[in-house]
């Protein structure tokens, strides 16, 4: 009897301590961690000290006065924060619940935990258990929208007076064929270089004024990237190439060596969809990632098996110098993976010598369950207007914007200008005038990066307009193979790609 | 036999069975409605155009035409038999060996027993990713500190094609193969110990005890195992998926993988997706029934 007790402590003992060290996993997904009520940062550790008595936003200490009675709905959030998440945040996103219940005393909010992902957002719409309101990428709208798994809210925008705010660009994203509209943006990003400045520092690589000495073009990437190599011994560049992250960066790398125009990778010609990889930028985009890996030698170690979450990680703990990364996703190095805002920097994507840059620009939006009523969408835009995510310029919406930069602040996420979505003057320099004032961050470690898309420095562009996700998986595929046998051939294996993905494209596109 | 004695035997034959009918039907219930419905609309899926999983226009077997087409289809077809071979290669005997190493232990025995079954209380996700901290090509990888004693330089593992499937199935193993080696012991200790006392009477060493005692006393197990660990390995998943996401280049890529991809790949395809389902299915009847034949044929001539 001895010997099972003690061989069951030891089974204990064990799932114990298996169960803690595979705690601290990293979360996939990106994290835009500016304090939205329907996306928490969901990071496991939080390097800065936690507030000692979390205090909601002075202003909003007072949920104020009911505003429609009438208002009778049951709404779930999507991108709750789970009750691991730290007390500050938590306890953001009740008062913001609190307030919304104030004002409309029929409405009933209920937290879900859930997070988009294409393959488990469907059983959900189909079986009727999709939160009233989540967050897709802008890769997947059109796909919802065509497989009638969102809900249409065209008039409670109208209602809101949000549709007159909107972008054009993003009516086209969001909306059918007969002009209904089935979500807004939440956040967008434009693709640029992440950099870890302890490294640059270790390799001698920062100005006096503490600024990096960061690489402007993708040759200077190379070779700042074997310095870091030789003198830190840790990765120049960290690089997803595992499922379809990989052909997704190398679209924009080829597009600044010129696969733009005539050379597009894809091009509608006489209405049939055209596919091109084996031009010259192209496969010179190739090329330049397999000498990264063959000549420079500075790609992390498992770069085939690494994917966008754990690429801010290795970027994060301080094994790779740089990595290929938007402004949505600040708070993943640093406030999720421990590194201080001190020494991260953000700059712009690095273009080639003589050649237009471009930066891949996209995004994420709030869509809403297929069944959705227009009181259920009124209820989840009164959440974010009361969180500040509205574009507003009021008291309520300012409170709501102190409360999610003062949150920011306190979990060491950056604290920077989101990419403008709406047309409102007042919204955005209101949005300006805060960011400034809960700033945690040396904004000129930033500034290039903002200033290349308004100096025209960069021009910003979408994904590849028609089966992209499809495009980068193939892609990806190629990459792996480069990164993986030095004597692999990148025009051949663009040349296979390419005849496949045509094949697809005609049958699935051009038929 | 007259008409009325044989309704009356019939009546009598189904109130005998009444009782067992009644334990059934609940398994019957929850079979047919979790295992044998679902089988049956993925393969009325697999002949519609579909909107997400709603059937929109039937279109006959243009999926399946449209799937052998596809390029990836024969990779993943090749990769699945890859698994297969090595799952055979490594799998299949290794629970053999630590049954018959475990059952002859002297002492601890029930240790043994349950330190090969612990791998597999471990949740198949975490069993992944812990071997992916193994297999790891940075300096801090578990297998690159240990080469590093050596002097080794770190090496990356994970984007080797030619050795990631079986260092997938070496994972498979090291999770699986201690609850197959319980099912083996239980196999034998079901031999009746006089054929090994007579065995040793008549000089036999352990060897050839082995070979003609024990061996063929688990042959029916052990046929029975490997058609089941066949059919199991044939619908390898979440391991590539985790470890490599079916990379590099594909080498990993699954028949399973590649139907998930028919449906998170971007086009949300459940008709092909289903299409894929079923040529697994009728692959692994296939394997099935020739291993009946086999069988059948052994039993005969025995």
């Amino acid at each position: 009897m001895k010997t099972r007790i003690r061989l069951f402590s030891v089974a204990i003992a064990l799932c114990m301590l298996i169960t803690a060290c595979s705690s601290g996993a990293p979360e996939g997904g990106n994290s835009s961690g500016n304090g939205d009520p329907t996306q928490p940062s969901s990071q496991t550790q939080n390097p800065v000290e936690k507030t000692p008595t979390p205090t909601p936003a002075p202003t909003q200490e007072n949920p104020g006065e009911v505003i429609d009675a009438e208002l009778t709905a049951e709404v779930s959030f999507g991108n709750y924060p789970p009750d691991t998440a730290p007390e500050l945040e938590l306890d953001t996103f009740d008062r913001w619940l609190e307030i919304l219940v104030t004002q409309y005393p029929n409405v009933t909010p209920i937290p879900d935990y859930y997070s988009y992902t294409l393959d488990t957002y469907t059983p959900r719409a189909v079986g009727g258990t999709a939160p009233t309101i989540f967050q897709p990428p802008f890769t997947d709208p059109q796909l919802l929208i065509s497989q009638k798994l969102v809900g249409d809210v065209t008039d409670a925008l109208e209602e809101y007076g949000l549709l007159e705010k909107f972008s054009p660009a993003f009516v086209d994203l969001l909306s059918d064929e007969n002009g209904r509209i089935f979500g807004m943006p939440r956040d967008t990003y434009v693709l640029g270089l992440h950099l870890n400045l302890d490294l640059f520092r270790e390799a001698g690589l920062m100005n006096e004024d503490g600024t990096p000495q960061y690489p402007k073009t993708l040759q200077e990437l190379a070779e700042k990237g074997k310095i870091i190599k030789e003198k830190t011994g840790k990765a120049g560049l960290v690089f997803p190439a595992s499922e379809t992250f990989g052909g997704w960066l190398w679209t924009n790398i080829a597009w600044n060596f010129g696969a733009v125009g005539e050379n597009a990778l894809e091009r509608q010609i006489d209405g049939r969809w055209v596919v091109n990889l084996t031009s010259e930028p192209a496969v010179a985009a190739l090329e330049y990632i397999k000498s990264l890996k063959w000549e420079y030698d500075i790609l992390n170690a498992d770069a085939t098996t690494t994917t966008w979450a754990s690429a801010h990680t290795v970027l994060g703990v301080g094994e790779a110098a740089m990595n290929f990364a938007a402004n949505d996703s600040v708070s993943n190095p640093t406030a999720t993976a421990g590194l201080p805002v001190e020494s991260f920097a953000l700059v712009p994507f690095p273009g080639v010598e003589g050649k237009d840059a471009y930066a891949l620009s996209g995004g994420t939006a709030y869509m809403f369950a297929p069944d959705v009523t227009t009181d259920e969408a009124v209820a989840c835009l009164a959440l974010l207007r009361i969180a500040g995510l509205l574009p507003f310029a009021n008291a309520e919406i300012e409170a709501g914007m102190r409360a999610d930069a003062a949150s920011r602040r306190d979990r060491g996420v950056p604290v920077i200008l989101p990419i403008p979505m709406w047309n409102d003057p007042e919204f955005l320099a209101l949005q300006k005038a805060i960011t400034e004032e809960y700033t945690n961050v040396d904004q000129r470690l930033y500034a290039d990066y903002f200033d290349s898309m308004n100096n025209g420095t960069i021009s910003l562009k979408g994904e590849e307009p028609v089966y992209s996700q499809q495009l980068y998986r193939d892609v990806t595929a190629a990459i792996e193979r480069v990164i993986a046998n030095e004597d692999s051939d990148p025009a051949a294996l663009l040349g296979m790609v390419e005849a496949n993905f045509q094949k697809f494209l005609d049958s699935n596109v051009n038929n | 036999m007259t008409d009325m004695k044989r309704r009356l035997s019939n009546r009598s034959k189904l109130r005998q069975n009444a009782a067992a009918w009644m334990i059934m039907a609940p398994s019957i219930a929850l079979f047919a409605f979790f295992i044998w419905v679902p089988l049956l609309q993925s393969v009325v899926m697999s002949l519609f155009e579909t909107t997400n999983i709603t059937l929109d226009k039937f279109v006959g077997f243009a999926n399946y035409a449209d799937i052998f087409q596809n390029p990836l289809f024969g990779k993943a077809l090749v990769n699945t038999l890859m698994y297969t071979f090595w799952s055979l290669v490594i799998g299949f005997l290794t629970p053999i060996f630590m049954a018959l190493v475990i059952s002859e232990a002297p002492r601890w025995r029930g240790f043994f027993r349950t330190a090969a079954y612990l791998p597999n209380i471990l949740p198949a996700l975490a069993a992944v990713l812990l071997w992916s901290a193994f297999f790891s090509g940075e300096e801090s990888g578990a297998i690159n500190s240990i080469l590093a004693l050596f002097g080794a330089e770190p090496t990356s593992f994970l984007d080797k094609s030619w050795l990631v499937i079986p260092l997938i199935v070496l994972i498979s193993t090291w999770k699986g193969a201690g609850a197959t080696a319980l099912i083996y012991m239980a196999g034998l200790s079901g031999i009746n110990p006089e054929l090994y006392d007579a065995a040793a009477i008549d000089g036999a060493g352990v060897f050839r005890r082995l070979r003609h005692i024990t061996l063929p006393s688990i042959f029916n197990l052990g046929s029975t195992l490997m058609i089941l660990q066949i059919i199991a390995i044939f619908q390898i998943l979440y391991e590539p998926m985790v470890l490599t996401h079916g990379g590099p280049d594909n080498s990993t890529l699954s028949l399973m993988l590649l139907m998930w991809r028919y449906i998170t790949g971007g086009d949300m395809d459940y008709g092909k997706a289903s299409a894929t389902g079923v040529l697994i299915a009728l692959i692994l009847l296939g394997f099935t029934v020739i291993y009946n034949i086999l069988n059948k044929r052994k039993s005969d001539s025995v």
